[in-house]
């Protein structure tokens, strides 16, 4: 409970402020309130350079680490080599997903697309944790 | 583009290797082998009827967004830590 919110609650409980007051009071402390909060967690847009992949696990009983760094523009660099390969590479790399039970038709996926998910990757947080493995993947 | 790439291996039992390697002092010496590699390239782009300049242009992109990167992998004893400034 907040410094303030007490301070309401004292008031309502010394008669001070009627009950109605203290909810409309409350109700203006959580406005302001609301966007520090969101502001705190926030991370400063557009100057994400980087994504990183850490993963902390046991492997018969030795710990392991892996702890990589990508520039995002060498994410957006690969998707535009992507973007050349050509028609019939990519239905032989469908054809090889399949049998290894990933049905993606990567003809469907448009380098728009692709460029459009490299652009939105700053605001992706993943975290996996599992008793042997802990896997973090986000971008700084 | 990539100035230094530094390499460190970590054995157990073995002394630990460390590697500096100047990119352009090396792509210098090896300049021959990067002409026949761009030749190649040229060749495949042709066969493939994919557009020369555009390609070259993909992958010197590539090239140029490759300072930053890092990658740090370890098992028990054993680690491999690859740099790209």
């Amino acid at each position: 409970m907040t410094e303030q919110r007490k301070d309401i609650l004292d008031m309502l409980a010394a008669g001070k402020i009627t009950a109605e007051e203290a909810e409309q009071l409350i109700a203006a402390l959580e406005r302001d309130q609301a966007p520090a909060t969101v502001s705190h967690d926030a991370r400063p847009k557009g100057k994400v350079k980087y994504l990183r992949v850490v993963v902390d696990a046991t492997d018969n009983g030795e710990p392991s680490r892996v702890n990589v760094r990508v520039p995002l523009q060498l994410l957006r660099a690969g998707v535009r080599l992507a973007a050349l390969i050509p028609p019939q590479a990519l239905v032989k790399a469908n054809a090889s997903l399949s049998e290894s039970g990933v049905p993606i038709d990567l003809t469907q996926l448009k380098p728009e697309q692709l460029e459009a998910l490299v652009e939105h990757l700053d605001e992706v947080t993943v975290e996996v944790d599992s008793p042997d493995a802990t896997v973090r993947v986000f971008c700084e | 583009m990539p100035q230094l790439v530094t390499v460190k291996v970590n054995r157990p039992d073995r002394r630990p290797v460390r590697v500096w390697v100047p990119v352009l002092p090396v792509a210098l010496v090896l300049f021959p082998v990067v002409v026949l590699v761009v030749l190649a390239a040229i060749v495949a782009c042709v066969v493939f009827r994919i557009g020369v300049v555009r390609a070259l242009g993909a992958a010197w992109r590539v090239i140029s967004a490759l300072p930053g990167a890092r990658f740090d992998i370890e098992q028990g004893r054993t680690a491999v830590f690859v740099a790209i400034r």
